[in-house]
């Protein structure tokens, strides 16, 4: 009886055993450009639509807005641009099997704009192995930049982490005066590349770091090292933390009575999550961050605020115009647009990456006096910044452009 | 009792076919998924010999899978490795990971015990981080890629060969006694059964067995960095032991298609929007608890009219250390 049942299990042993054998003979398939037709072009990204890092989630729906309102009017080269995005929730253990979805599945051109490190670390291989365009992708670390040569197929959009954290450093040497810091960083890549930057900028006075607290990513509520932060005697908080985060972190610090000279990166600086917070209590005056998109705040009536706001209200209904990450995702999808037309008629892969690598255009949905150049050795689309602070109830730009000198 | 075992054969011999012919249908991208599916079937079986069986809770198996995903992933591409040979190299070091954490776990209880695996799941990434030369830091190590075909034969192979080896440890000996440890402590020491080899060694064949799903996570992925084994994982294994059901074998199947496939199904499905797809996901897992609290086993068993005889008078389906006290 048991030596039957043994035996049954042996025999499905044996079969599964054959089909290893037969993945040896596995055949590939050659066919015209993936994700192309003579009338579309289909591509796809993943974004926090849920979880810890949700509050991006408008970008994708801003950058189909872009690509509605391009397919409206023609196109490109007579093409129509189909955006497909999943919600990886910002885990990247879900954005491996939605991008092998997206590539093997929906056979998309070229996976277009993902959102954050982790999840854009955990897919570079595969897509750089498949000969996949991973182009633009919604984080400034500098690895896409720096390992161009080992990742020939990905490449970033926005201006590095470290290259921001470093004028920090630089302006803390200069600005403040018995400057005590506190850090409060992501514990992953992210928080580590804007940490990298902070020490480069500070130089020899490192040592004005008093103390740095880490969260890990999943982690909501940060008082604990707001607490400690302020427990160190720190008087220059900077914050290298994911919108969330963020918010918690300022309204915890103004309801201890902590008042530093507060720095908050760009990506987690959104004129929206600043009125958040302020709703929520936080004192978020005089703080300062940097930026390189348009400034539809202080520019309301220029026409390409007004072009920004119709896309947004015509094809994406609800969206929340003063969002930052709205216009982050219109000025993104642009440069999607731009080197698709540069790619031209004939269009593949490779095009793509020859028009993005070879950039020298002026995006109008960024910060005027920014401009994206890129070469095949110099791959940082957007590397130029200006710093900002809060008056009042908005950002205001002060001091001049600066390039992040690398 | 021969016609009720024929039926078990029959049942077996089906679904062994179809895993086998599955892949001659499927596209390369469901080779992929399934493939995914026989990872969650090695990490269910190993978390089952020990909650399941031995009535021990770990919240923590997602650090044995790593332990197991570094091993392949550091073979592989620091030592030029070839990808099946790291295999069992992983299933020792889950095995010693098992055995070191199965130690405190003699002293630790219930939702003590919980809490302390739990620990360890968040630990192992951060030790990962902090040996970048290693394990690569928090930029990961990437490994070679395969076909779905290669994939999911590997995967597969590999899950039949644990099934079967689970199946064994548990059907004699070795399985009365992790059952009799979990039934009554006091019982199983004074019939002879020494609660610390079992219960350590229990623990040490359940990571060893998660260590192996760990392994093969990281060549599906063809990529590993600390950010992949997020605390999620974890908390999906026992998920998925629960929906296939504790203390049985049958449900197995079930349980890793229900966490491998209903969240990316329900994330790529048009018909729920994104933003309710947690919402979604967790009305299912109620659902599923409330109309089949014993799991997916239990369903099994009733519709094919088999005995209950893995647990003839103490109603065992929930462990005791799972129960309130």
């Amino acid at each position: 009886m048991t030596s039957r049942t043994r035996l049954s299990l042996v025999v499905a042993l044996l079969v599964l055993g054959a089909v290893v054998v037969a993945s040896a003979v596995a055949s590939t398939s050659a066919a015209q450009v993936p994700g192309v037709t003579a009338k579309t072009i289909t591509i796809g990204g993943t974004f926090p639509l849920t979880g810890p890092a949700q509050l991006y989630g408008v970008i994708p729906k801003a950058e189909n807005a872009y690509f509605q309102y391009v397919n409206a009017h023609g196109g490109v080269n007579g093409r129509k641009i189909n955006f497909k995005y999943y919600d990886d929730g910002y885990n990247p253990a879900m954005t491996v099997p939605l991008t092998h979805k997206l590539v093997q599945q929906d056979k998309v051109f070229a996976v277009y704009g993902s959102l954050g490190t982790a999840p854009t670390l955990a897919t570079r291989d595969y897509l750089n192995k498949a000969g996949v365009p991973q182009v633009l992708v919604a984080t400034g670390d500098s690895y896409w930049g720096a390992q161009y040569k080992k990742y020939p197929w990905t490449i970033g959009f926005q201006p590095d982490y470290p290259g921001e954290s470093r004028v920090y450093g630089q302006f803390i040497n200069a600005k403040v005066p018995q400057a005590k810091i506190g850090v409060l960083m992501q514990d992953d890549a992210y928080g580590q590349n804007y940490y990298n930057g902070l020490l480069q900028g500070l130089g020899d006075s490192k040592s004005k770091i008093v103390d740095v607290e880490k969260y890990d990513a999943t982690q909501t509520d940060v008082s604990q090292q707001v607490f400690k932060l302020k427990a160190a005697g720190a008087n220059v908080f900077a914050l290298f933390a994911l919108p969330t985060q963020t918010i918690t972190a300022l309204v915890v610090a103004t309801k201890i009575g902590w008042h530093p000279v507060t720095f908050i990166n760009n990506v987690s600086s959104s004129p929206l999550f600043m009125g958040l917070a302020q709703k929520s209590g936080a004192d978020v005056q005089n703080d300062i961050t940097a930026t390189y998109i348009y400034d539809v705040w202080n520019n309301p009536d220029t026409a390409t605020s007004k072009l920004y706001k119709s896309i947004l209200s015509q094809y994406d209904s609800g969206a929340d115009p003063l969002d930052a990450n709205n216009v982050y995702g219109v000025a993104n999808a642009a440069t999607m647009v731009q080197a698709l037309k540069m790619a031209g008629k004939g269009l593949t892969r490779q095009g793509l990456m020859n028009a993005l690598t070879n950039l020298n255009w002026v995006n109008p949905f960024l910060y005027p006096g920014v401009k994206m150049v890129t070469t095949p050795t110099e791959r940082y689309p957007i590397d130029q910044q200006i710093l900002e602070q809060y008056k009042g109830t908005g950002w205001k730009p002060f001091g001049h452009i600066f390039s992040h000198a690398r | 009792m021969k016609s009720l075992f024929r039926w078990e054969l029959v049942l077996i011999g089906l679904v062994c076919v179809a895993v086998a012919l599955a892949p001659f249908i499927l596209s390369d991208y469901n080779r992929s998924q399934g493939a995914d599916v026989a990872v969650y079937v090695m990490a269910i079986l190993g978390l089952n010999i020990v909650t399941g069986y031995t009535g021990q809770i770990s919240i923590g198996h997602g650090a044995f899978m790593a332990i197991g995903g570094y091993t392949t992933a550091i073979l592989t591409h620091n030592h030029g490795w070839n990808d099946i040979a790291t295999l069992p190299v992983a299933l020792l070091a889950g095995f010693v990971a098992g055995l070191i954490v199965g130690i405190p776990a003699l002293r630790f209880h219930g939702a003590y015990l919980a809490l302390l695996t739990f620990a360890f799941a968040l630990a192992v990434p951060q030790i990962a981080k902090n040996y970048s030369h290693f394990t690569g830091g928090t930029e990961g190590l990437a490994l070679p890629t395969h076909s779905g075909l290669w994939l999911y034969g590997v995967a597969w192979s590999a899950a039949a060969v644990i099934y079967v080896w689970t199946w064994l440890l548990l059907r004699g000996r070795t399985g009365r006694a992790f059952q009799a440890a979990r039934d009554s402590e006091i019982a199983a020491a004074s019939s002879g059964v020494s609660l610390s080899v079992y219960k350590t060694f229990a623990f040490g064949m359940s990571a060893a067995f998660a260590a192996v799903a760990g392994s093969l996570f990281v060549l599906i992925n063809n990529f590993v960095n600390p950010d992949v084994f997020v605390l999620t994982l974890s908390l999906y294994v026992l998920l998925g032991a629960v929906v296939g059901g504790l203390g049985s074998l049958w449900g197995v199947l079930i349980g890793a298609a229900f966490i491998q496939l209903l969240p990316i199904g329900l994330t790529s499905s048009t018909l729920v929007s994104s933003s309710s797809v947690p919402v979604v996901f967790g009305a299912i897992v109620i659902l599923v608890m409330a109309l089949i609290p014993r799991g997916s086993a239990e369903v099994l068993r009733v519709a094919l009219g088999l005995p209950n005889r893995i647990r003839s008078s103490h109603d065992a389906s929930t462990p005791q250390s799972l129960e309130a006290r």
